[in-house]
């Protein structure tokens, strides 16, 4: 017995996806994208943050409207699970048993309390393989600290680095670390997955998201560690480039602002770019870095006069790195974004049709289809404890009067 | 766990990291450079005592072993092949069409190679009218969105300072490849993954990249805060000693952090008691029906702002695990590396380089049990320009001779 069966690489794998909102159900997103059958069980009283910010579909605030939830849960079937009640924690524990991979990311020792941490679960499953994914780890004397990604950011050091020297960290966009942090996850659940059909040996991962940020932060940190400098907010300044940096452009009908980013690696590049604002084509970095203020300056001038898609095509044509800095509607009109398929519209029960992301990558020889928007919540309570679990009606009955749905 | 898998690494400073995942987890990774060295061995930062040897290249090799190989000459596409012989992964991040004219490319390698997962990261994409664009950092985070979203309203936008658009194509990189690896195990075949960075770099949006599209507002920067139809809440606030994330708010998802904190105020004697009395997480509602004040929740964040002005970092985070706030500090790197939370992870270890320095690195972000036993991550240090070249060639037969000839020709 189970639910209907995915096609792709995954297909057979069975995840039951407990984590919330950006960093661990973004890893199950994936998961069913190729294949995988995913239940993501959610709290029907805590409610899950994702579905409370937006993008919401039509600007209209609602826990059934959220794009960002739409779009970490695409392709998984939805269950309601209140851990509190006891006849809710025996469902979850039958289901771990059902599943290949268990996710998770409760405060560490939240599930210990309930025991359904690793420790238990993999009594009942030897071979099972589970991520609990947190802010800073399982252990350590910070792993109680509350937050989100927009914390996490803080602890890993990312927003003390985005921003300009003489102001308050500006940045990064959104909580941070719920972005690197699903990449971790994914590669080492397939590796584990591997390891386990060849072995049948079970896997824990005990994930600190703020810790994949600092991978993407480690020559810094080896900098400073080693006895080198100490690597602080510099704004858009980059000591191997220049010029480099976000130039302001001709205003588009309808718009208060248009920016460009133009990075200029290499003196060739540097000559070309002189040659067609009509700057020294002689200076070295060293010069151009000396003169920075006024380059930046006469740059601005010249992008300001034009479009910013005027100015990334022409410079692109001579070889320079260039990008307008698009907006959302931007991206929505990106030709290369639309060759690549990357937004796809799947219909919607509630809106007609919703839009998601495709997958980060293209494999050549196996597409990938999303079989269905985001679970409503409990959309597939019944389905699930009836195919999955063979509960019959007198049985779902009594499990919802116990309180474990609701 | 992936000990039976071979990895060619043939990537520059773009998406070094991918294979680094994959050693991580316990492949056999092969970082193959030019003979006069990767164009990564140029990207700053430099060790301060070696300033010729660069701290990125160094990060994203660890775990690695390294060779030289000329893919120019016949002779060192022949060796490559050679290798492939031996290889599940290769991973490219060449400029767009260059692995083609080196007869290289995946078309090309597919039908001698037919179970090669064969991974490609570029800024846009194989294929498409902006394939051949050059990127880098900066563009590919304007391309994607992000950059937009980030910084002061009243200046440009502004990028991260250690750039991080390569390292989110990695990420990807090694996601797809290991997707690969479970499609070849399915049908026995390898494929080509196309990443683009640019379609990665989308996913620091928090969903936003879709904003337009369903018809919501476009997403506003305020920097390291939040700005809705013009109401803006500051992300930090400044403490003694630096800053510290405060992103306090009312409502259904954090309005219990901010009744804690209001918890906290009474104890320090900053509010009054009553004040107890107010559930910030139905608030908003009371407020839209004039149940609530709503000039409260502004008074209780300039009471908070003004209390935790004169603590310290680390004074904050103690009372916001005591008292489970939504606050943290904004550590720097120099906090990082004192960390008790990444000591106690056992984060760092210490690498003993090829000339016998002693160098500290960040660990893998993972701490993995396998069949009840710690995983047995790899210690071996970034490998030194050809380190591996007599071991990795001689493991293909080739003789000591053969090998010498290479040098002296420079194919190695």
């Amino acid at each position: 017995m189970t639910l209907p069966e995915g096609s792709g690489p995954l297909a057979g794998v069975k995840i039951l996806d407990l984590s919330w909102i950006v960093a661990g159900p973004t890893v199950g997103r994936v998961m069913a994208d190729y294949g995988a059958t995913v239940i993501r069980v959610e709290s029907p009283t805590r409610i899950d943050t994702a579905r409370v910010v937006g993008p919401f579909h039509g600007d209209v605030a609602g826990v059934e409207h959220s794009g960002l939830y739409g779009n970490v849960n695409a392709g998984k079937w939805g269950l309601t699970l209140d851990l509190r009640v006891p006849e809710a924690q025996g469902i979850f524990r039958r289901l771990s048993v059902w599943a290949d991979i268990v996710c998770e990311s409760f405060t560490a020792g939240v599930l210990a309390r309930w025991q359904l941490d690793y420790q238990h679960l993999h009594q009942l499953k030897p071979d099972l393989i589970m991520l609990s994914s947190t802010l800073l780890g399982q252990n350590g004397p910070y792993n109680q600290v509350s937050g989100f990604g927009s914390q996490g950011a803080g602890m890993a050091g990312i927003q003390d680095l985005a921003g300009w020297p003489d102001r308050p960290p500006a940045g990064p966009f959104g909580p941070y670390t719920d972005y690197p942090a699903p990449r971790f996850a994914l590669t080492a659940l397939l590796a584990a997955l591997d390891h386990r059909n060849r072995t049948g040996q079970g896997v824990f991962i005990d994930q600190a998201q703020a810790e994949g940020t600092l991978q993407l932060l480690a020559p810094a940190l080896i900098d400073y560690k080693n006895g080198g400098s100490l690597l602080e907010r510099r704004g858009n300044d980059d000591p191997q480039m220049c010029p480099h940096g976000v130039y302001p452009c001709q205003l588009p009908a309808g718009r208060t602002e248009s920016w460009v980013a133009i990075a200029v690696a290499t003196d060739a590049q540097w000559r070309s770019l002189a040659e067609l604002t009509e700057a020294d084509a002689s200076w070295s970095l060293e010069q151009r870095r000396a003169r920075q203020p006024q380059i930046d300056a006469a740059l601005s001038a010249w992008t300001s006069t034009r479009s910013a898609a005027e100015v990334e095509e022409k410079l692109q044509s001579a070889g320079i790195s260039a990008h307008r800095l698009s907006t959302t509607e931007d991206a929505a009109n990106d030709p290369q974004l639309a060759h690549r398929n990357h937004f796809r519209r799947l219909p919607h029960a509630l809106h007609g049709e919703t839009i998601i992301e495709g997958p980060r990558y293209i494999h050549s020889a196996t597409p990938i289809t999303t079989a269905r928007p985001a679970p409503q919540y409990g959309e597939h309570n019944e389905q699930i404890l009836k195919e999955v679990l063979g509960l019959d009606d007198a049985d779902i009955i009594a499990l919802a009067a116990s309180g474990a749905l609701s | 766990m992936l000990s039976p898998y071979r990895v060619l690494d043939l990537t520059d400073e773009r998406g070094v990291l991918a294979g680094q995942m994959l050693a991580d987890l316990g492949a056999d990774v092969i970082q193959i450079e030019p003979p006069d060295g990767s164009s990564g061995r140029g990207v700053a930062p430099f060790f301060a005592e070696r300033p010729d040897e660069s701290i990125y290249w160094a990060a994203y090799t660890r775990g690695k072993r390294g060779i030289t190989c000329d893919l120019e000459t016949e002779r060192g596409r022949e060796l490559l092949l050679r290798l492939l012989e031996t290889a599940d992964f290769l991973i490219e991040s060449a400029d767009v069409g260059r692995m083609t004219e080196l007869q290289l490319d995946f078309e090309t390698l597919r039908e001698r190679f037919p179970q090669l997962i064969y991974t490609s990261i570029s800024a846009f994409g194989q294929t498409g009218p902006k394939a051949r664009y050059v990127g880098s950092d900066l563009a590919i985070w304007a391309a994607g969105t992000p950059l937009l979203m980030t910084g002061d309203d009243d200046r440009a936008p502004v990028r991260v300072s250690q750039p991080q658009a390569w390292g989110h194509a990695a990420g990807d990189a090694a996601g797809g490849s290991m997707l690969a690896l479970h499609a070849r195990h399915q049908s026995g075949r390898g494929q080509h993954v196309d990443v683009s960075a640019q379609v990665s770099a989308a996913q620091a949006t928090l969903g936003q990249v879709l904003a337009h599209q369903l018809g919501a507002v476009e997403p506003e920067r305020y920097g390291g805060g939040i700005k809705i139809r013009g109401q803006a809440i500051r992300g930090t606030a400044d403490v003694a000693d630096g800053y510290i994330v405060l992103l306090m708010g009312p409502g259904p998802a954090v309005g219990h952090f901010a009744n804690h904190a209001v918890q906290w105020l009474v104890d320090i004697g900053a509010v009054e008691p009553a004040l107890l009395e107010e559930n910030f997480v139905t608030y908003a509602d009371r407020v839209a029906s004039g149940q609530a004040d709503a000039a409260l929740f502004p008074r209780l964040q300039e009471t908070m702002r003004e209390q935790v002005a004169t603590r310290t970092k680390q004074e904050m985070l103690e009372i916001s695990i005591a008292y489970d706030l939504l606050l943290v500090p904004v550590l720097t790197i120099a906090d990082l590396s004192v960390s008790p939370q990444l000591e106690q992870r056992g984060f760092w270890r210490e690498l003993e380089h090829a000339d016998g320095r002693q160098v500290t690195y960040p660990g893998p972000p993972l701490n993995i049990v396998v069949d009840g036993e710690p995983f047995g991550y790899s210690h071996r240090p970034p490998p030194a320009l050809g380190q591996h070249n007599a071991e990795i060639y001689g493991e293909l037969g080739l003789t000591d001779a053969e090998i010498a000839q290479l040098r002296s020709e420079g194919v190695i």
